[in-house]
Order: C-alpha cells, then sequence, then structure tokens
C-alpha cells in the first residue's frame, strides 16, 4: 500500500480509529497494530508475508538464544544462522538474476555456452529495509548491546510497523522496541504535527517529485539519445530533486504517521543538499542506513583502527556495498564506489590541504559538493552504462552537436526548484522544519499547510510508487 | 506552537480553495466523468475468466471502441459484449493474452484498422507496448490497486476537476498538465504534436462514445483531424508495416483458438475523407485486409461492403458520432445474426 493513494488513507483512519477508541487495551492495540502491519504489507503482495514472518521468527529465536547461551561459538552459530537467513533472502530475491546475469556473462566469456531461464524473481517491498532492520537486532544482541525484546508481539511489531516497514527509515531496536512497552498515545500538538508531517511529505512526493521534476528525469535518461550540455545537466538535476523529495517525502510521511500514534521514529535527513562535504553529505542523507552501514560494516571492517590503508579499503568496501543494498545492478556499484573516491579524497584533502570552513567559503563549498553529487546520480538513475557515460560526456561539453528535448518552460521549471532547493537546504543546515514552524505565526503555517493541501489535491497523482521501494 | 488554530486554517482554507476550484472548471464548461484507464480495462478483462460460449468480446483499437454501442449491440443480440478494444493499440497482445492464458472459447470480434493491426509485432513499438502494458498490469495488479480503483470511482464521478486520463489530453486538469501547457520560448526543433483534446465520454463498462461537441462543432474536430496529421506524419518517416510477421503471430493465436471452438470476427471500422484516402493508398485491401480474411479464413466485415455500414461520415474522419455508432452497432448485430455468426 502506497501512503500516496486513497486506500492507504482509509487504511489510516480505521487504524486511527480503532487506536484512539476506547475498545482495546495497550497489548490489543499492539495486536491491532501488527494485523495492520500485515495487512499494509500483505495489499500488495499476500504470499510474501511468509518472508515477513520467517524473517521475524529466526531473529526472535537467535535473539532469544543469545541472551541465554554463553558459548561463544555457539553464540557465533545462532549469529550466522540470522545472517544466513536474512542475507540469504536478499541474495536470492533481489540479487538472484544479477548472479545469473554475470555468472552466464563469465561462463559465456570463458568459452562456455550456457543459457539457462531466466528466474524473474519478484523482488518482495522493502526487503532490504526489514532485513537490515532484523540484522541489527541480532548483530546488537550478540554484541550484548541490547537487551532481548519482552515479548513475541513487542519484536514482531518492531520487524513489521507498517509507517517504516517497506521504506525505512531503519530503526534501532533500542530505539523502537522499548516505545512498545509502555501505552503510547499522542498529545494533541503531538497528532497535529504529525498530520503535518504526513501532508508535508505528501507533498514532497506528490507534487515536487512526481510532477514537478520525474517527467524532465524520464525523459533525459531515456536510453538511445545524446543530449545538449544544457538538457543533461537539467535531467541530471531534476533526478537528484527527485530522488530526494522522493525518499525523503516517504521518511517525513513514516515520522508523521509514527507521531500520530505516539511512536517517535529519527530523523533521515537532514537538508543533505547542503552538505560540506561527503562525510558531512552521509551525516545528512539516507542517516538511518548510513549509521548501520558504518556500525556493522565499517568499524567490523576496521573502521580507522588500524591503519590508513585499512581504513580506505573499510570506506572503499563499505560503499560499494552500500551501493549495492540499492541496486542489483553494476550501475549501483559505480554510483557507491564514486561516492568512496570522494569520500577517500576528502580524507587526504584534510590530511594535507586542510582549511577553515568560513560562511564565505561554506556555500561554495556546498555547491561542489552538490554538483559531484550530482555527477553520481547519473550513474544511480541510468539503466545501463551506455546512457550514463552519454549523459556525462553531454554533461562535460563532449556531444557539442547534442539534441534538446526539453521544452524551455520545463526546464525554467526544474532549475528554480532546485535552485531554491539548493538554497532551502543551506539555510537550514543548522536548524530543522519544526524550529522553522515554530517562530512562525499559526495563520502563516496554516496558509501554507493549505496551499500544500490544495497543490496534492490538484496534482492528481496516479499513485506513483516511492522509488526506493524497489530498492 | 498553536497547531490546533494552524490545522483549522489549514482545513478551511484547503477546503474553500478546492471548492473554489471545482466551481471555477465547472464553470468553464467541465463535468465529472469517468476516465479511460488500465483499471477500468483490467475490470472488464477478470470477466474473460468467467465469460461462456455465447459472449462477445471486442478486441483492437479506439474504432471498435468508438464505433461499437454496447447497449444497442445488447438490444440486438441479447448479450452485453465486454469491450477491451484500446485506443492505438493492436489486437495482438490482447488476443494472445487470451489464448494463452484464458480457456474462453466463445466470440471474439476483433478491429482491422491495418495502420495499426498490420504495424508490428515489436514488443517496445508505440502500439504495442500500450495494450501489453494494460495485459501486464491486469496479471500484477495488487488488492491495493483494485481497492484504489473502488474508491477513485465515485470521486471521478462527483467532480470536475478530476480528470487525468492515460491518453494525457492537452485539456486535462491534472497539475502536471496545466503546467506542460505553459508555452514559454521555443527552443525544441522538429514536430511537434498539436493539442489533442478530449472527444470522448466513457462509462463504467468501457461503453465509450463520441463527444456531441466532436460531432457538431467542425473547428473542434479539426483539432482532432490534426492530431491524426501528426500522426499520418510520423508513420510515413517511421517503420514500414510488418505484415509477414503479423500475420505469422495472429494466425498461430487464431489457430489455437479455433481449434478450442473459439469464433473470431473480423470488423473493418468506417473512416472518412483524406484520412481514408491515405489508409487507401497506403495499405490497400487488397494487398492487407483481402489478405488477412483469406489466409484467416473466419467471417470478416468490411463496412464498404455493405450498404447498412457505408452510410456514416466520421466526425474527425476516424471514429463515429455517438448517433452514428448506434446504428452502426445495431446494423452490426443485425448483420452478424443474419449470418448465424452470432446468435441472439
Amino acid at each position: 500500500m502506497l501512503f500516496n493513494s486513497l486506500s492507504f488513507v482509509l487504511f489510516l483512519t480505521i487504524v486511527l480509529i480503532l487506536y484512539y477508541a476506547p475498545l482495546l487495551n495497550w497489548t490489543n492495540k499492539k495486536r491491532m497494530l501488527l494485523l495492520s502491519s500485515y495487512v499494509f504489507y500483505g495489499m500488495w503482495n499476500p504470499p510474501l508475508i511468509i518472508l515477513l514472518w520467517i524473517s521475524t521468527m529466526v531473529d526472535w529465536t537467535a535473539g532469544n538464544q543469545l541472551n541465554q547461551e554463553e558459548r561463544p561459538a555457539v553464540r557465533k552459530m545462532w549469529l550466522l544462522l540470522s545472517m544466513f537467513v536474512n542475507l540469504g533472502f536478499l541474495a536470492f530475491f533481489k540479487y538472484g538474476d544479477f548472479l545469473l546475469e554475470n555468472f552466464i556473462a563469465l561462463a559465456n566469456a570463458a568459452g562456455f555456452e550456457y543459457q539457462p531461464y531466466k528466474m524473474d524473481i519478484i523482488l518482495p517491498m522493502g526487503i532490504s529495509f526489514y532485513t537490515f532492520q532484523t540484522m541489527s537486532y541480532t548483530i546488537d544482541m550478540y554484541n550484548k548491546k541490547i537487551k532481548p525484546a519482552r515479548t513475541f508481539l513487542d519484536f514482531a511489531l518492531y520487524v513489521t510497523f507498517f509507517p517504516q516497514l517497506v521504506a525505512g527509515p531503519i530503526v534501532r531496536a533500542k530505539d523502537l522496541i522499548t516505545q512498545f512497552y509502555e501505552p503510547k498515545k499522542a498529545s494533541q500538538n503531538q497528532f497535529i504535527w504529525g498530520l503535518f508531517l504526513l501532508t508535508l511529505g505528501l507533498f514532497q512526493k506528490v507534487v515536487l517529485a512526481d510532477v514537478l521534476l520525474a517527467g524532465t528525469s524520464d525523459s533525459v535518461f531515456s536510453p538511445g539519445q545524446t543530449l545538449s550540455f544544457l538538457d543533461a545537466w537539467t535531467g541530471t538535476l531534476a533526478f537528484s530533486g527527485q530522488i530526494f523529495f522522493d525518499f525523503a517525502g516517504y521518511s517525513t510521511c513514516a515520522i508523521g504517521i509514527a507521531l500520530m500514534l505516539g511512536i517517535i521514529l529519527p530523523d533521515n535527513f537532514m537538508y543533505p543538499y547542503a552538505s560540506l562535504g561527503f562525510s558531512d553529505l552521509w551525516k545528512r542523507w539516507h542517516i538511518s542506513l548510513s549509521s548501520w552501514l558504518k556500525d556493522y560494516l565499517y568499524i567490523p571492517l576496521g573502521g580507522n583502527r588500524h591503519g590508513i590503508t585499512r581504513m580506505y579499503a573499510a570506506l572503499m568496501i563499505t560503499m560499494l556495498l552500500g551501493g549495492l543494498w540499492h541496486g542489483a545492478a553494476w550501475t549501483f556499484i559505480v554510483w557507491g564506489g564514486l561516492h568512496g573516491i570522494y569520500l577517500i579524497l576528502e580524507r587526504l584533502q584534510k590530511q594535507y590541504l586542510p582549511f577553515k570552513i568560513t560562511k564565505w567559503n561554506g556555500i561554495f563549498l556546498a555547491f561542489t559538493t552538490f554538483t559531484c553529487v550530482n555527477i553520481t546520480w547519473v550513474f544511480f538513475r541510468a539503466r545501463e552504462f551506455e546512457t550514463a557515460w552519454s549523459m556525462i560526456k553531454s554533461m562535460f561539453f563532449l556531444n557539442p552537436e547534442g539534441a534538446k528535448i526539453l521544452p524551455t518552460f520545463q526546464m525554467i521549471q526544474v532549475l528554480t526548484l532546485i535552485t531554491l532547493l539548493f538554497l532551502t537546504h543551506w539555510g537550514m543546515r543548522n536548524t530543522n522544519v519544526k524550529e522553522v514552524a515554530s517562530k512562525m505565526s499559526p495563520a502563516l503555517l496554516g496558509v501554507g499547510w493549505a496551499v500544500m493541501i490544495f497543490l496534492i489535491l490538484i496534482a492528481q497523482g496516479t499513485g506513483e510508487q516511492f522509488i526506493y521501494f524497489q530498492f | 506552537m498553536h497547531l490546533k488554530k494552524s490545522l483549522l486554517i489549514a482545513i478551511a482554507l484547503g477546503i474553500a480553495a478546492i471548492t473554489a476550484w471545482e466551481l471555477y472548471w465547472r464553470s468553464k464548461g467541465y463535468q465529472p466523468g469517468l476516465e479511460e484507464t488500465k483499471d477500468l480495462w483490467a475490470v472488464q478483462r477478470e470477466k474473460v475468466e468467467n465469460s461462456g460460449k455465447k459472449d462477445v468480446l471486442l478486441l483492437g483499437d479506439s474504432r471498435l471502441l468508438f464505433d461499437i454501442q454496447l447497449n444497442d449491440w445488447e438490444r440486438e443480440t441479447g448479450t452485453r459484449p465486454i469491450q477491451l478494444a484500446t485506443p492505438g493499440t493492436t489486437p495482438l497482445p490482447a488476443f494472445h493474452d487470451i489464448v494463452k492464458n484464458t480457456d474462453y472459447s466463445g466470440n471474439i470480434v476483433i478491429s482491422v484498422t491495418p495502420i495499426v493491426f498490420f504495424s508490428t509485432t515489436n514488443p517496445h513499438a508505440e502500439f504495442w507496448h500500450r495494450i501489453q502494458s494494460r495485459v501486464d498490469y491486469y496479471k500484477k495488479r495488487t488488492l491495493a490497486n483494485q481497492l484504489n480503483h473502488f474508491l477513485d470511482i465515485p470521486l471521478q464521478q462527483n467532480l470536475a476537476f478530476l480528470a487525468n486520463d492515460e491518453e494525457l489530453w492537452a485539456d486535462d486538469l491534472d497539475l502536471k498538465t496545466l503546467l506542460r501547457n505553459i508555452q514559454v520560448g521555443d527552443r525544441l526543433e522538429g514536430m511537434k504534436m498539436p493539442p489533442f483534446y478530449r472527444f470522448q465520454e466513457i462509462e463504467i463498462d468501457r461503453n465509450l462514445k463520441m463527444t456531441e461537441r466532436t460531432a457538431t462543432d467542425t473547428s473542434f474536430a479539426n483539432t482532432v483531424k490534426n492530431v491524426w496529421g501528426f500522426y499520418g506524419q510520423q508513420a510515413a518517416s517511421g517503420p514500414p508495416p510488418d505484415k509477414e510477421s503479423v500475420l505469422s503471430f495472429f494466425l498461430s493465436d487464431l489457430s489455437e483458438f479455433k481449434s478450442r471452438g473459439g469464433n473470431v470476427i473480423l470488423v473493418r471500422c468506417p473512416s472518412s475523407g483524406l484520412l481514408r484516402e491515405v489508409e487507401s493508398k497506403m495499405m490497400p485491401r487488397t494487398e492487407f485486409y483481402d489478405i488477412l480474411v483469406e489466409a484467416a479464413d473466419v467471417p470478416a466485415y468490411h463496412f464498404e461492403d455493405y450498404e447498412q455500414l457505408n452510410q456514416f461520415y466520421c466526425p474527425e474522419w476516424s471514429h463515429l458520432s455517438a448517433q452514428d455508432a448506434s446504428t452502426f452497432s445495431t446494423e452490426l448485430a443485425r448483420i452478424l445474426i443474419k449470418d448465424q455468426v452470432i446468435n441472439n
């Protein structure tokens, strides 16, 4: 079920009525939320709920065993079992076709004629998110960082909680499970603020991403064309804005919906396009994934504890796997690799060419970071390397005869919006929406809110799927 | 933070703004109505699963969609056809889907508009992809998709500002179309598609009619003719018809369908004016339609062969007005009954 759909409006209304009606005690409210979460997921593909159940059962069992067991070898076995099941699901459902394609390519390159049937495996929505979430529980249990969930219901709800089930934020057990222990009810202000965040998220997704940017990005990244400099940049900037508004919009909706239930989810985006460098970027973009990768991949790989070479290797491996997490294609790996290179170059710069960031050079640095990030988006968005290379060449004036395909107004629309996006991120770097809203007059906030509602309604979105659902 | 106050202002202003928006578009002549969507198509496609020997499916392009009026056909034959024809599409993928994925063995009326029918078997070509995407959507639609459609229908039927058709009409009222219609400067080279305005009304079971305005306002009908002209120019510079591949693909499915007792009826619907001249010149009947009919060996009805079907003028050259479509449907059904191709 998509947040930007009529069925979700109906679904959320029913859930909120059941949650706040004086019919159920807290345990039954949690059961209702769990059942609702399965309905939310099952409305897309009912049989794939079984995967959620398996993941839940395996990590619940592993967590309990890790809590009781003291023998290191047995503890390691339970950890490996959890990782085998969760990563096995990912490997089969998400990377099965990719692995097979590459195996065929290798076999053919080695002279073996091998052409098996394509498996056409269905990708369970949100599998990358909920497997990472359940794995974090078991790894934290293994490292004795957390206590086990008090009840199976609390754990199952942690794995399945519908606001963040299919596209995050990827919440740690310590931040979410403990919230289920005591009855939760949003205060009036929390409930209204949650509703505001839901509106803001839908506005980002439906109006800004789908209406104002997606069409341009789709046209420009269609394969088989050679574009002019301006068209290539406009299309790339459009995708840059689209993916931010799409994903940040989803996270904002998720945070808002949870807040309407009295549950607090962490921020996932902090104005990333005004980042001062790439390490700053990854503290601001998809925060829950980057912190997951740091805690469960980069640090276990050695982090910065074993010398510079090992640190760079850990950084690169983390970013390459981070790229692969986003999708089963070499273009995503290149995207991750470019970010790895950026991070290494930044560390080298800080070591050998350090400079102080002032308010004068800050915006220039932010703009440079944003520009470099845009180059990586080309590989993220393009479905094939040919398209990506053609776009990169156009963006660097290497296709002087490139075609003009975007109408003038569409270019003005995209460039204006992206300029506003960058300046807004710059202006909001050290604050947040709530702080800004609290300084506004209630009337002005109400007018802004009404404008967003009106634009969402007249956008008449056709229920476009969120980009990150495919990851 | 006085959020309650902000919320009340947002609700009040939001309702006022959307009411004003609705009234504004109604004052401009817009009326609530359904859109021709993949969901409407999928609901009809689902009916095929439980259809029997006496049922009738309509497959093909927009001519069959405009020209066969379900009420008139039902009155003559006693059976309401399942309307699966889709604008700008070849019938081949939908027919292939019915043959391969169902055990349906009733009647199928297939539209033969040569410029579409013989165009291609390339899955990436627009005529093919457009209908194949509906077939795929039918197979993959989720429970959420079905619920959204169910909830969307009453809204479409009651709100005029909800006008957002998959055809991307120039007079749709969604925000994307309103912005797309703003023209500033002119940096694009090459042919530009003229504005394509909505000239149809559709009902819940996909019974579709030409609007009265198209039938009576020649200047409006000319805007549609301009679009056919644009497509004609595009087709002239595009790939030639792929007659051999099309025949091979179609005849293979036809053979399978006939072998399980299915009955196919080919129908060539009317066209007029310059479009008819171009069609006759580009794809002469003897080289395309007649060859198909001979190879298919099924009942076939070309409007030129029947006085009662050859009495119409298409206001925009390609489709019949609602009134003429009613007559055409009645006459065609009577001919089919008389020939005992279908029973009443």
